[in-house]
């Protein structure tokens, strides 16, 4: 799906992150990891094609993902920024309803049949339906996370790039959002999101994606991820990792003692 | 919503229709509708319609419909209300130009033209300036866009203040008032073709804009080409700027209140905030130029006066009123 190779990304003339090199298979739900400022977004952003990348190659399928004419890359990609504040005097439908913009020629102004129909099959998917006319300034935090997903979901692209989708919500919200995505990659999506919750992304992600250190540190399934003592070199600080009695991976920072 | 713009489009034909009768010689609309409907006929009043009034109305029509999608354009980009097509200089360098051109002492009829180089060529310095990357950076537009048109400002005011010659100063004051006084046939026939140009590259970028309403970073995510709607609204707005400031001089006002009354009428989508500004830019224009005639006549007041005066007391009450939204 994404094929990514030796790849350097730099920020204001300072290295960020380098010789990365991963694949990223269809059909999973990847959660990127890393502290503050490692550079998870930027990583994001180049997937999506909207940043070039300083070295190496980021390719989808056979193609450069940045070389991807927009129009084309927004049907094979979604990608779904951090919730802000754009779009306040737009309606859900709105808001939506941009989604299908790459599906439409230079002079269609307007959405058809087929945009109504994906509109209403993307609000469906997120159980928004019933609040399509309402304006988005008056959603909740995790309301309005449902509709910028609803509006990826929109484009109808297989691969859906998600930066802190759960960023300021409550758990039980998150939960909910992080259920969302599964239902999707059970559908056939393939998703990778930015977390900051390590235990949600136990909890939700077929693989985990750990940044640290200017490069990818990791990138295997939850167990073996924290399994690995990496996570203390990511983050600076001593982990403790355990099953609960559920049987659910669980890791903690151990901050006094 | 169709309704509504079709209702726009009606009263803009009234507008034209209203400027028809009245000025110099009120003229009655039985003997209009038969003068419009036989332009092959002679006597006064199919000279007066289609050598004085029709020229001039279309003008009016054109100059407020140009500016007003100008403004919706750039007030849409740069998702600011308090812009206007001035922001981006081409008014302040035509009218610095076409100061120039009167104390030079340039034929007449080239002075529209130098009118619309100068607007264009200040637009292209202001682009570039504001250039960044590939795209353009939105606060130095702003910036580049008010620095020129201080620049321009104080050209004109020194001319201004050193000139001794009343002739060439009525002229130069008449342009920068805004006036449709003397415009006719030939002038419409030089600017149309850029504002038809400055209208298609608007309503090519309309869909583009529309979606740059969620912000730069999610329009590029669902497919936009940032950059180049960038260009292709500035480009579309000097072009549209630039041929309504050719036909009138400076006319102020309409570029930054129309779009807001247009989204009063038909809400915040860009695609209909544009189709309504064309309506009710050249409906008030039309409008403003049959009172420009007839209120103080003979004698003409500015168009650009007029609006001014009709301008600032809309836009304070639709700005405090809640009404002043770009997105």
């Amino acid at each position: 799906m994404i094929v990514a190779r030796e790849v350097d990304l730099h920020v204001g003339g300072r290295v960020l992150l380098q010789g990365m090199t991963f694949d990223l298979r269809p059909g999973e739900l990847v959660a990127i990891l890393g502290p503050n400022g490692v550079g998870k977004t930027t990583l994001l952003r180049a997937m999506a094609g909207t940043r070039d990348v300083d070295a190496g190659t980021l390719r989808i399928g056979d193609d450069d993902v940045a070389r991807v004419t927009p129009g084309d890359r927004a049907r094979r990609i979604a990608f779904m920024a951090s919730d802000d504040l754009f779009g306040e005097h737009l309606t859900v439908r709105d808001v939506v309803a941009m989604g299908r913009y790459p599906y439409h020629r230079w002079w269609q102004w307007h959405e058809d049949r087929d945009d109504d129909i994906a509109i209403e099959r993307a609000l469906d998917a997120v159980r928004m339906r019933e609040f399509e006319r309402r304006a988005f300034a008056t959603l909740s935090s995790g309301e309005r996370q449902r509709i910028w997903l609803a509006l990826g979901l929109a484009q109808e692209a297989p691969l859906l790039l998600l930066d802190e989708p759960t960023s300021h919500l409550d758990v039980r919200v998150a939960h909910a959002i992080l259920a969302l995505l599964r239902d999707q990659v059970t559908a056939g999506k393939t998703i990778v999101s930015v977390l900051h919750d390590l235990n949600e992304a136990a909890e939700f992600a077929d693989r985990i994606m750990l940044l640290g250190c200017g490069r990818v540190l990791a990138f295997d399934t939850p167990h073996d991820v924290f399994a690995s003592g990496l996570l203390e070199d990511a983050y600076g600080v001593p982990m403790e990792t355990m099953r609960s009695p559920s049987g659910a991976l669980r890791v903690f920072p151990r901050l006094r003692g | 919503m169709a309704f509504r713009l079709a209702g726009l489009a009606m009263v803009a034909v009234l507008a034209a229709l209203a400027s028809l009768l009245v000025g110099g010689t009120p003229l009655a609309l039985h003997d209009v509708l038969h003068a419009l409907a036989h332009p092959r006929a002679r006597g006064d009043i199919a000279t007066i319609v289609w050598q004085l009034r029709v020229p001039r109305v279309c003008i009016a029509l054109v100059v407020g419909a140009a500016l007003a999608v100008a403004g919706a354009l750039l007030q849409g980009m740069l998702r600011n209300p308090l812009v206007d097509p001035s922001l981006i200089g081409v008014s302040s360098g035509a009218a610095a130009a076409i100061v120039f051109a009167l104390v030079l002492g340039v034929a007449a009829p080239l002075v529209p033209a130098v009118g619309f180089v100068a607007g264009i060529a200040t637009a292209v310095l202001v682009a570039t300036l504001a250039r960044r990357g590939a795209g353009i950076d939105v606060n130095r537009l702003i910036l580049a866009g008010v620095s020129l048109s201080s620049f321009f400002a104080a050209i004109i005011a020194t001319v201004l203040t050193r000139s001794r010659d009343a002739d060439y100063s009525t002229a130069i004051i008449a342009w920068l008032a805004g006036s449709l006084a003397g415009r006719g046939w030939h002038d419409l026939g030089f600017a149309a073709p850029y504002a038809i140009a400055g209208l298609l590259l608007a309503l090519l970028s309309v869909p583009a804009l529309n979606a740059l309403r969620l912000g730069d970073v999610r329009a590029a995510a669902v497919g936009v080409n940032v950059d180049r709607a960038q260009w292709m609204i500035l480009a579309g707005s000097s072009l549209l700027a630039a041929s309504a400031v050719t036909l009138s001089g400076t006319v102020g006002f309409v570029g930054l209140i129309v779009p807001h009354i247009a989204r009063r009428i038909v809400g915040s989508d860009t695609r209909n905030v544009v189709l309504a500004s064309i309506g009710i830019g050249a409906a008030l224009t039309a409008l403003a130029d049959a009172a420009s005639r007839t209120l103080i006549a003979p004698a003409e007041l500015p168009i650009g006066v007029l609006l001014a005066f009709i301008g600032v007391p809309t836009f304070l009450y639709l700005y405090l009123h809640g009404g002043a939204s770009t997105r």
